[in-house]
């Protein structure tokens, strides 16, 4: 019997999307009792170095109720292939419930959900998925538009190496936003264009048709690897700074699922910008994460 | 040795032209006659009514695992394998541990399959020492200990001046190059093929181009050097072009098709399982409708299953860990007539038994009166692929569960049953 797990967003309806948003406004608005996932034991096992991610669940966690109990990596020998389904039924023959995981290879969370009898939480496979990251956005964008339906958002930098963009695009073409793919053809792919989406590489033109800009984190390693030729010619014509900020239509919201390179995808510009809504979007993950702990483990309210 | 009788079969033998409904008399191994109603005498008669009667079956690219990697499959086990799906013969790659790179290596492995006795094994050697892509291999002797072939498969020899040196040197030693043609470079970390599907999963992804420069630039040498060269698993609609522009330009190239790239789109990926993980990748459906075609108007020469047996363990593993390939020689039958259904049986049986003995040069392809009685005997009769009952020790395949129309029923070797009705020749004597 397998219960519920969030491996990507394509695990949820549309309807289970909104009303996760919803959940997670409520807890915002009004603080839950410290008591929704009581005596449910909540691991979390990170594979990769992640303070943020990390932290905003171990936030939520608490904050819920859980028993939570952290394997850092490197800690043990979990995870290794040959290993997953004993990691799996370990876990679960503990009392482990929820299991929370990050992992560097793309569908790591998707094997470990094939031989968990518990709810599997997605928190950042390889360059697959990361849901609960798209959903912080979606709520970001739903506090501040009042609805996703409808809007015209555009991804912008390394859309082919991000799981928060392919999570993210799944979210918004269910909600029924604009999706607008923005960067140059090695780290966008004409090959990623599919029904909802819409490939550009001229950035400056899309900037006045948008209501929200999702800026993704650029790694140096692609100038190793002959993606890109330099920082600086990224820059020229993908970095957000204080010329295209200028060209924004009023009322634009920017983001970035951070951790930013200063001076690479964005300038210092971008922190004085009323529409910066980093913060907004750290502070939305840990009542996204609550209200998907709530919904698996609770079920739809 | 008991004489046969095989009564009443369809019998296609293409390099005699013959498709007629015939008896087929063997005896001391050989093929004694093929006519009407011919007299069984007091031979062991097999009633192949309702059946096809045609010369074995030759596998030309399988991967037997030994020596060095003998919990994946044995020789043993292989020809098991191969004479349970209707192989009389296999031609067996050289990525063993230590690569077939050696006169005794070759001599072991020709041990090893006499020691079995099922299927004729046919040692493919090495291109370069260990299959390192700088020294050549001793050509002359590896064909004197009984190679039939030679190839680097798992790769392609990376550096073209040692590929072309090889090709000059060995150009006038009989055995083809046979070229697993992907650019490791364009490759990458890849697990699967690149597309739409990969972007999707967030998988590293091995463009259908790591393949076609590969057969264009071993074409390219194969002409230069006036080697023959035989391009392994074809999976990509412009692979097929150029083989046939290299046709077209008077080279002599000839290739071969898998089952599973006539059968299977990289959509086998949507649980991140390593099932499917295979070299060259599954591509799309525009190349295997591109891919049957060229079998259909000739390009293709031959089916070659690429039987690449792993163990469970290690096929259980993430994708970047487990390893590339799943077992083929048990369910290719099935496959190839499920993949072409329309397919004449004429090509069928040339596609899996006259071209691969023409190109590996090696005995068998025909049923010609006095040949050794190498034979497979097929019919359409709808069965379900069950990969735990396989007699190869890799138990993978993606094809676990499907049912297919046609399957072989008996292999005989030398005049003998190896495998009839579904028994292999070993429990029989058991
Ligand atoms: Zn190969």
């Amino acid at each position: 019997m397998r219960e519920r797990s969030l491996l990507d967003l394509d695990d949820l309806t549309s309807a289970e999307i909104t009303g996760i948003l919803e959940r997670a406004r409520r807890f915002h608005d009004d603080p839950p009792p410290r008591n929704l996932l009581r005596d449910v034991c909540v691991v979390n096992l990170f594979f990769e170095a992640s303070t943020r991610t990390f932290t905003s669940f171990a936030i939520a966690e608490q904050r819920v109720g859980a028993d939570v109990v952290a394997l850092p990596p490197g800690s043990s020998s979990l995870g290794k292939g040959e290993t997953i389904a004993d990691t799996a039924i370990t876990l679960a023959a503990m009392g482990v419930r929820v299991i929370v995981t990050r992992h560097p290879e793309s569908g790591f969370p998707y094997r470990l959900a094939e031989s968990f009898a518990g709810h599997v939480i997605n928190a950042g496979d390889g360059r697959h998925a990361h849901p609960t990251q798209a959903l912080l956005d979606l709520l970001t964008l739903q506090t501040e538009f009042g609805k996703i339906a409808g809007l015209r958002v555009a991804l912008v930098g390394d859309i082919l190496h991000s799981r928060v963009a392919r999570s993210n695009i799944l979210g918004l073409i269910a909600l029924g936003a604009e999706v607008t793919l923005v960067g140059p053809h090695t780290l966008l792919p004409e090959a990623m264009q599919r029904d909802g989406v819409r490939i550009a590489r001229d950035l400056d033109a899309v900037l006045p048709h948008i209501d929200a800009l999702m800026l993704l984190r650029i790694q140096r390693e692609r100038i190793a690897a002959a993606v890109l030729p330099s920082l600086d010619d990224y820059a020229r014509n993908y970095r957000l700074d204080a010329r295209r900020l200028e060209a924004l239509a009023p009322g634009t919201i920017v983001m970035h699922p951070g951790p930013y390179n200063r001076g690479v995808e964005l300038t210092e510009d971008v922190f004085a910008f009323p529409g910066w809504r980093y913060a907004q979007q750290v502070s939305h993950g840990v009542f996204v994460r609550m209200a998907v702990l709530d919904f698996l483990v609770n079920g739809a309210a | 040795m008991n004489d046969l009788f095989l009564r009443g079969g369809r019998v296609v033998d293409p390099a005699s032209g013959l498709d007629a409904l015939r008896d087929v008399l063997i005896r001391d191994g050989r093929v004694a006659s093929i006519g009407e109603h011919l007299d069984p005498g007091g031979a062991d008669v097999f009633d192949a009514e309702g059946a096809v009667v045609a010369p074995g079956f030759i596998d030309m690219h399988v991967h037997l695992r030994e020596p060095g990697q003998t919990h994946k499959e044995t020789i043993a086990t292989g020809s098991a394998a191969a004479v349970a799906g209707g192989f009389t013969a296999v031609a067996c790659m050289p990525n063993t541990e230590p690569a077939l790179d050696s006169p005794a290596l070759i001599a072991e492995v020709l041990r090893l399959a006499r020691a079995a006795g099922l299927a004729r094994v046919h040692p493919i050697a090495a291109i370069t020492r260990a299959r390192a892509g700088k020294e050549l291999a001793p050509y002359w002797r590896l064909h004197d200990a009984g190679a039939v072939a030679f190839s680097d498969d798992g790769f392609s020899v990376s550096n073209p001046r040692v590929l072309r040196q090889a090709a000059l040197y060995a150009r006038d030693v009989p055995g083809v190059f046979i070229s697993h043609c992907e650019d490791g470079d364009l490759k990458g970390d890849a697990v699967m093929n690149e597309s739409a599907r990969s972007f999707e999963l967030g998988l590293a992804g091995s463009p259908g181009l790591a393949e076609d420069v590969g057969v264009a630039r071993d074409i390219l040498i194969g002409g230069d050097t006036h080697k023959p060269f035989h391009i392994a698993h074809l999976s990509t609609a412009m692979s097929a072009e150029l083989v046939r522009f290299g046709r077209a330009q008077g080279i002599a190239v000839t290739c071969e098709v898998t089952p599973h790239h006539l059968l299977l789109a990289d959509d086998r990926f949507d649980g991140f399982s390593a099932d499917a993980k295979v070299n060259p990748p599954l591509r799309v459906a525009n190349d295997i409708a591109a891919l049957r075609a060229a079998v259909r108007d000739g390009t293709i020469d031959a089916f070659a299953t690429d039987h690449a047996p792993h163990t469970r363990e290690e096929k259980a593993q993430l994708l970047a860990d487990a390893p590339v390939g799943f077992t083929g020689l048990e369910t290719a039958v099935g496959a190839y007539a499920s993949a072409l259904p329309d397919l004449p049986l004429e090509r069928f049986v040339a596609l899996l038994s006259t071209n691969p003995a023409r190109i590996l040069g090696v005995p068998g392809g025909t049923l010609a009166i006095g040949a050794a009685a190498d034979v497979t005997i097929f019919a359409e009769r709808p069965w379900r692929v069950d990969a735990a009952a396989f007699h190869s020790l890799g138990k993978n395949t993606p094809f676990d569960g499907a049912t297919f129309a046609r399957r072989a029923i008996a292999t005989i070797v030398g005049g003998a049953f190896v495998m009839r009705d579904g028994i292999v020749a070993a429990a029989v004597a058991a």
